[in-house]
């Protein structure tokens, strides 16, 4: 499954309560820091316009931060010590 | 006959020109090695030098560096040098994509017409960079805890190592670069980046055969 067919499964009000937990995350981002995603090189304030715009990148981004959190919060990523 | 590596370098955005960078340890590691050496450096990063290195060197190892998706892996200016719907000549070649998703269609694909190997990414390739550093990319401290252990594929790769090897020791460099990076002694940056890290971990996949060896 693609990463934005699992975003694509999230109902409504699921998609937009992750929304504001990535965009309250994104505000806190570092100005000096860029990310490389999805074939763009995205700075601090495109970031969140993707992610407000909930395009290809903004859905990327805030699925990655969704797994990060699952993943955080199942332990998974204890799982490899 | 001296093994050979293909690498492909286009540098014509700020991706790609980091990729670029990071990649001349891995060609610096290759040439120690002894190995034929086809760099494919920013415009010759193209459909027809990519095609014709392939088809009359025939590279042990490919190294793709480049923008991608599902089904593609392109070039300079976004050329496309491999496509799923266009065969190309990759018998018996070991194949690692540094770009965004290519394993998810185009990966098995490269197998089915006769790659020994694929290592690639499910989803999106990500990676942090500093602003500050980006015309210095080998200076970039943030970007090394991404690209260093994605190197590490092609250098175990290098020194006739099973692929399987190679997967489990960048997964392994990885998790380690993560863990410092949730650790209390990371800086800001590192932590907020850190679950970028953490999809390449999770999504970074073999295909083919898992003892292939150059």
């Amino acid at each position: 499954m693609t990463a934005i067919n699992i975003y694509q499964s999230l109902d409504k009000s699921q998609k937009e309560e992750l929304k504001k937990i990535v965009l309250a995350r994104v505000q806190v981002m570092p100005k000096d820091l860029n990310v490389s995603v999805g074939g763009e090189s995205v700075n601090k304030s495109e970031l969140i316009r993707h992610i407000e715009k909930e395009d290809k990148i903004g859905e990327i981004l805030m699925l990655t931060e969704l797994e990060f959190l699952q993943d955080l919060a199942a332990g998974a990523i204890y799982a490899h010590e | 006959m001296n093994k050979s590596l293909l690498v492909t370098r286009p540098n014509d955005d700020c991706t790609t020109n980091y990729l670029s960078f990071w990649s001349l340890s891995v060609i610096d590691e290759a040439k120690r090695k002894g190995f034929d050496i086809y760099d494919l450096f920013a415009k010759k990063a193209n459909r027809k030098d990519f095609d014709s290195y392939l088809r009359f060197q025939k590279p042990d190892i490919l190294f793709l560096n480049g923008h991608g998706n599902e089904k593609t892996v392109t070039g300079f200016a976004g050329e496309t040098l491999l496509i799923s719907s266009k065969k190309k000549p990759v018998k018996n070649t070991i194949i690692y994509a540094r770009s965004c998703s290519a394993a998810t269609i185009l990966g098995s694909k490269l197998i089915s017409w006769g790659a020994k190997a694929f290592i690639g990414y499910i989803r999106e390739f990500i990676f942090g960079y500093t602003q500050s550093k980006i015309t210095r990319p080998l200076e970039d401290s943030l970007a090394r805890l991404f690209l260093e252990p994605s190197n590490l594929v092609v250098t175990t790769i290098l020194k006739s190592h099973k692929v399987s090897e190679a997967v489990e020791r960048s997964k392994e460099m990885m998790y380690q670069n993560f863990k410092k990076m949730i650790s209390a002694t990371a800086t800001y940056k590192e932590r907020y980046s850190a679950s970028w890290l953490w999809s390449n971990i999770k999504n970074q996949v073999l295909y083919g055969d898992m003892d292939a060896v150059v």
